[in-house]
This record gives structure tokens, C-alpha cells and sequence, in this order.
């Protein structure tokens, strides 16, 4: 478990690192965007504003070029007129397609990514946790079945198979009453969460392999050590033993995946929002996906501004995890699972 | 065991594998909402007609015997009818192979081409701005998503240079290679081909380019520190041969293991990578056929997906046990 060594590791490992101190800052400040979204956004990322869209971010400007014919002298003339359009301070990002705020819109993004990363992530543990324990624990056939059955699961890619899924499934969501907004702390905000629960639970699906996998071969290794065999003795029951024995020693690996996985289920997550596959519009995927059709027309950070905010959450995670994984355990090379 | 046996439990193992992958495909048709008749039977049909539909397609049948009917099927090559477009799915499946492989591979080999090298100058002038430059792009490239890289590279390079097209695949490698010897000219011929290709093998190289050269550089350094090289310089070879011939060697094969369990993910990430650029290949045929709702179809596809990376896996192991004797003896 979390020991004084490994406080320390971490301690020292952070001092040094510059990588490390960008990360944790990073997904700090995810975290703390997400769950404060309502007061930091400066309007509701929902609402329309039509004649307010299309507007380009603070410095810079686009231009619309208008096309009126006229009569002059009994000839139809053709008028080609160029507006510039400036930003507008009230929107440090610019707006969509619909007038919608892109800032208000990353901002709430951010719930979305978080939350299906961090839900599907802990789905895919509770799933491929235990079984791969009791399978390494065990070995023998129950340990070849799972194994099989992993090797069938890897032979579908994850974005394949959640597609698959999610059209089979539908695309359903949960609405979570946002408590700020229901209290009537925040006012003018939207009053739900969407979350997209098939999404959770189908990343959470494709993914428990990499659990299992890694689960298994820490359990495989520590079922020969000495006090696994002293409990044994003392007669501690098998499921006793990995729940007390073999899982603490083996948490610190699956802390480690854990954090590349919820990178890169937040990768999954975008792709499958880009494709519609996903039961929310408030997700930054989503957000690529309208602003594609804006790239030939010039709006060019409708795509943009929500991709570097997909980036820069993903570095974030995966600094951390190098971080955790430097200094908890040099042995290992998490590099499983991404969309 | 020898290598020739190694290969042959080894494809044994791989078979059983490609009947799982066609069981769960099987059952897919069980987890859809309702009825599997649904799919296929227009909203106000009779009874009678959604009985015959359900003759005509063996779904009245028990269910071990549509499992046996479907498995043999299988094995002559027919995955049944597309319910949208009325063809044979297996026509239908394999004429998107080709470019779904072209798209893979070329992908594949400008990572493996660039990150290689990459990895192994950052690993030996490691801490000097060239080693910081590739371990920040390796970052960044495993951190970005390909769709979005795909758009933005359409955003500058073709809707503003209009250096490359924005979509599609008009021109293949087939193309190419018949110009060699055919009468159009080969040189224009090539330029229109990597007009296509290139933006979307980019996208979909990226991420695998970032991977290979963290893999490649953390392993270079590892190799390095071993005392065998040591060893290795002490007896005076020269150090280019100390470096490319024993340490990245020994690099590369935990690096095809990578590359082998990543190779869902090429795939995964060809189907996004085709959505954004219109690439027929297979990844469109499998969104279409959600999108339409014909089941077949994506059966079909997800048949030819699992198979070929079992396959390809297969093919990675053998590999790895040519490079690395000792796996044989396991």
C-alpha cells in the first residue's frame, strides 16, 4: 500500500522532474475547471445566440464577403461587398456555428471528458481487477479461459467494438442535476449534467482487458512470495489471501495503468463523440465534428480550440502517469490500451 | 521446440482465437434490442410476412443449429445478404481491404521509418536540444487525437496551400504500379497518389511514430547501460556497430511486441482516420452499416477486422521468435 518509501519516491521524483510538476498542474486545473464549470463559465454553453455566431476569438478577425445584385440603369449589377468581422470581448474564444460561447463550451467539455474518463476507467478495474487476480492467483484452467478471452477482446479494436456496441445499444444518458445550479448558486447555467452512460459503461467494456492482464501477472508473481505461502499456512482462505495480500502489493501497477487508461479513454471518449456515437452534445469531440464543416468557410477555431483542449488534458494524464510510474515502480512500461 | 513448431501451436492458437472472435460476432445479433426480424422486416408487416422473413433467413431454427449454419457459412465464404443494399456481404467487405491495408501499412511504415531513427539520436545525444525536441513531440503525438490532426492538417495544408486533397482516394497504389509499365505517366501518376495518401497515413502514423520512438529511445538506454556494451567497447569495435548491430537489436524487440498489441489500435484508429477523410475502406463500411442499421454488413466487417489482427499477430510472434531464440524455448 501507499508507504512512507513510496511518499517519498514520489516526493523526490517530483522535485526533480519538470515533467512532472506540468502534469499534476495540468490535471489540477482540469479537475478543478470541470467541477466548478458554472461559475467559471462566462455564459451558458448551450444557449444560442444567432446573430452573434461565428464570431473569431479575441486577435483576429474573418472576413464574410456579401453578394447583392442591384438595378443600375436598367442593368442588374453585381455587388460583391467584403465585411470584416471582429472579435467581440465577450468572447474571448469566439462562437460556434449557432453562437454558442467555445470557451463556455471547453469549459463544460471538460465535465464530460472527465467524467467518462475517470467513470470508465474505474468500470474497466471493478471488471478486470478481480478477474485477473483470481486467474493469476489460480492459474490452471480458469487462468487459460480468461486468457482466451482476452486474446478474443484484444482482437477487436477498442473504437471498433464501442462502436459496434453503442449502435446495437442506442446512444442513452443519464441527467445529473448540477448541485450548484439547483441550489441557485449559479443561475443561467444549464441545470443538468448529460452524462452518457452507454459510453461509460461500453469504454468501460473494451477496456477491463488491460486490468486483467496486468492483474494477472502481478498476482502469477506474488502468489510464490513468502507470506503469501506463511497465510496459507495459517490457513486464510484463498479469497481472503488476495484480498489482503496479493491486491495491496499489487495496487501500485494498477494505479499506474489506471491513469494512462483514463488518457486514453478520454481519446476514445472524443472519437466517439466526433463519429456521434455519444449521448451528449456538450463534449469536446462533438464540438470537432460541427466545427469541420466551418474549415472551408474559414472559421477555422471552431475544430481547433477544442482539439488543443483534448491535448492538452492527455499530456496532462499521461505526465502524471510517467510520473507515478518513475517513481512508484521503475520496472514497468504501461503503454496499453488508447483509442 | 523448434521454430517450425513454435509456429505451428502457435497458428493452432490463433484459429482458436478467430473462432471466438466469430462466436461473439454470432452473438451480437443477440444483444440488439428486440427481435433480430426487426432489422430487416419493413414496420407493417404482417405476422405471416415477419414468419417468412424469419424462415427465409433460418432465424426460426434453433439456435445451435443457426450457430452451425452460420460457422459453415463461413468456412465457403458467405456472410450472408446486406439488408440495405441487397449484395453479397463478402463482395461487399473485401472490395473495402484494400484500402483500408493501403492506408495501414503506409501509415505504418513512415512511423517505423522515422521514429526509429529518431529514437536512437535521442537516446545517444540524450539531454542535448535534439533529444528534448523528439521526447516533446513523442509527448504530444501519443497525446493528440488523429481525427483532429487530420482536420487541422486539411485546414492548412489543403483548404489553405491546396497542396494536398481534402478527401478521398481517386488515385491508389494499384494505380502507381501499373504506370510503371502502362501508358500513363508514372511521375504525375505518383504525385496524384501522394496527393490522397498522405495527409491521412500522417494522421494515423502519428500516434505510432510518438510510441515507437519512447519505446525505442527508453530502450536504447537501458541496452546501453548493460555491460555488454561495455564489454563490447572495451574489446574495440567501433561504436556504430556497437550501436545498430547488439544495442538496437536488442531494442526492437520489445518494441514489436508493442507493435503487435498496438495494432488494434491501428485499426480502431484507421476507422476514425477514414471518417475524416472520406477514405473507402473499411472503417466508413463499418460506421455506414451502424448507421443504417445492416447487421450483416457489420458482421462482415468485424469478422475481417478480428480475423486479420489475429492473423497479423500470428505473423508479429514469428518474427519476434526469429529475432529472439529464447521465446521458442519457453
Amino acid at each position: 500500500m501507499v508507504s512512507a518509501r513510496v511518499i517519498r519516491n514520489l516526493k523526490s521524483e517530483f522535485k526533480t522532474s519538470a515533467l512532472a510538476k506540468i502534469g499534476l498542474a495540468l490535471v489540477v486545473g482540469i479537475i478543478l475547471v470541470a467541477t466548478f464549470a458554472p461559475f467559471i463559465a462566462p455564459h451558458n454553453p448551450t444557449e444560442q445566440r444567432l446573430p452573434e455566431s461565428e464570431l473569431p476569438p479575441i486577435g483576429f478577425t474573418d472576413t464574410n464577403e456579401k453578394t447583392s445584385s442591384e438595378m443600375v440603369d436598367g442593368e442588374i449589377q453585381t455587388v460583391t461587398e467584403t465585411e470584416v468581422i471582429r472579435a467581440d470581448s465577450d468572447y474571448v474564444l469566439g462562437t460556434d456555428g449557432l453562437g454558442r460561447d467555445m470557451l463556455s463550451r471547453i469549459i463544460y467539455g471538460a465535465r464530460t471528458s472527465l467524467a467518462v474518463g475517470v467513470l470508465g476507467t474505474l468500470l474497466a478495474a471493478v471488471i478486470g481487477v478481480p478477474v485477473g487476480m483470481y486467474a493469476g492467483y489460480h492459474r490452471g484452467r480458469i487462468d487459460d479461459t480468461l486468457m482466451r478471452i482476452a486474446d478474443v477482446s484484444l482482437a477487436f479494436p477498442s473504437l471498433v467494438l464501442a462502436v459496434a456496441l453503442i449502435g446495437l445499444w442506442g446512444r442513452a444518458a443519464i441527467r445529473v442535476p448540477d448541485p450548484f445550479v439547483v441550489t441557485g448558486m449559479v443561475s443561467d447555467m444549464p441545470e443538468f449534467f448529460v452524462l452518457p452512460i452507454t459510453v461509460v459503461i461500453v469504454v468501460g467494456l473494451v477496456n477491463w482487458v488491460w486490468f486483467a492482464r496486468v492483474a494477472r501477472g502481478e498476482a502469477m508473481s506474488l502468489r510464490s512470495q513468502e507470506y503469501v505461502k506463511a497465510a496459507r499456512a495459517l490457513g486464510a482462505s484463498d479469497n481472503r489471501i488476495i484480498l489482503s495480500h496479493v491486491l495491496p502489493n499489487a495496487i501500485t501497477p494498477i494505479i499506474v495503468l489506471g491513469t494512462v487508461q483514463v488518457a486514453a479513454i478520454i481519446l476514445l471518449e472524443s472519437a466517439l463523440s466526433f463519429l456521434g456515437f455519444s449521448g451528449t452534445t456538450l463534449s469536446w469531440g462533438f464540438d470537432i465534428s460541427q466545427g469541420r464543416d466551418y474549415i472551408s468557410s474559414g472559421q477555422w477555431w471552431i475544430a481547433s480550440i477544442p482539439g488543443l483542449a483534448i491535448m492538452l488534458s492527455v499530456i496532462g494524464i499521461n505526465l502524471l502517469g510517467d510520473w507515478l510510474r518513475d517513481a512508484l515502480d521503475p520496472g514497468i512500461q504501461g503503454e496499453g490500451g488508447a483509442a | 521446440m523448434s521454430f517450425g513448431r513454435f509456429v505451428f501451436t502457435r497458428s493452432l492458437q490463433g484459429l482458436g482465437v478467430i473462432w471466438g472472435v466469430i462466436t461473439v460476432v454470432f452473438a451480437l445479433r443477440f444483444v440488439t434490442p428486440g427481435d433480430p426480424i426487426n432489422a430487416v422486416a419493413p414496420l407493417d408487416a404482417t405476422q405471416e410476412t415477419r414468419r417468412a422473413i424469419a424462415a427465409e433467413l433460418g432465424l426460426d431454427q434453433p439456435l445451435y443449429i443457426q450457430y452451425g449454419q452460420y460457422l459453415f457459412d463461413l468456412m465457403v465464404g458467405d456472410m450472408g445478404f446486406s439488408y440495405i443494399k441487397g449484395q453479397e456481404v463478402t463482395g461487399l467487405v473485401f472490395a473495402r481491404v484494400p484500402a483500408t491495408v493501403e492506408l495501414a501499412v503506409t501509415a505504418t511504415i513512415v512511423a517505423i521509418a522515422l521514429s526509429i531513427p529518431l529514437g536512437v539520436i535521442s537516446a545517444t545525444r540524450r539531454n542535448e536540444p535534439v533529444d528534448y525536441g523528439a521526447t516533446l513531440f513523442s509527448l504530444a503525438g501519443i497525446s493528440t487525437p488523429n481525427f483532429w490532426l487530420g482536420i487541422m492538417m486539411i485546414l492548412i495544408l489543403a483548404v489553405e496551400f491546396g497542396i494536398f486533397h481534402t478527401s478521398g482516394r481517386e488515385t491508389d497504389l494499384g494505380d502507381v504500379v501499373i504506370s510503371v509499365v502502362g501508358p500513363e505517366p508514372f511521375i504525375s501518376t505518383l504525385a496524384s497518389w501522394l496527393k490522397y495518401i498522405t495527409l491521412p497515413s500522417i494522421a494515423l502514423g502519428t500516434y505510432f511514430m510518438a510510441l515507437i520512438t519512447r519505446l525505442t529511445r527508453s530502450g536504447m538506454l537501458d541496452e546501453l547501460g548493460k555491460a555488454y556494451v561495455t564489454a563490447s567497447r572495451a574489446k574495440g569495435i567501433p561504436e556504430t556497430l556497437v550501436r545498430y548491430k547488439h544495442v538496437l537489436r536488442n531494442t526492437l524487440i520489445p518494441v514489436i511486441t508493442v507493435l503487435g498489441l498496438q495494432l488494434g489500435t491501428l485499426i480502431g484508429g484507421a476507422v476514425i482516420t477514414e471518417a475524416v477523410f472520406s477514405w473507402p475502406g473499411l472503417g466508413t463500411l463499418v460506421i455506414q452499416s451502424i448507421n443504417l442499421r445492416d447487421w450483416p454488413v457489420l458482421q462482415g466487417s468485424l469478422i475481417v477486422i478480428g480475423t486479420s489482427f489475429v492473423l497479423v499477430n500470428i505473423l508479429v510472434d514469428t518474427v519476434y521468435a526469429y529475432l529472439d531464440p529464447q521465446v521458442v524455448y519457453d
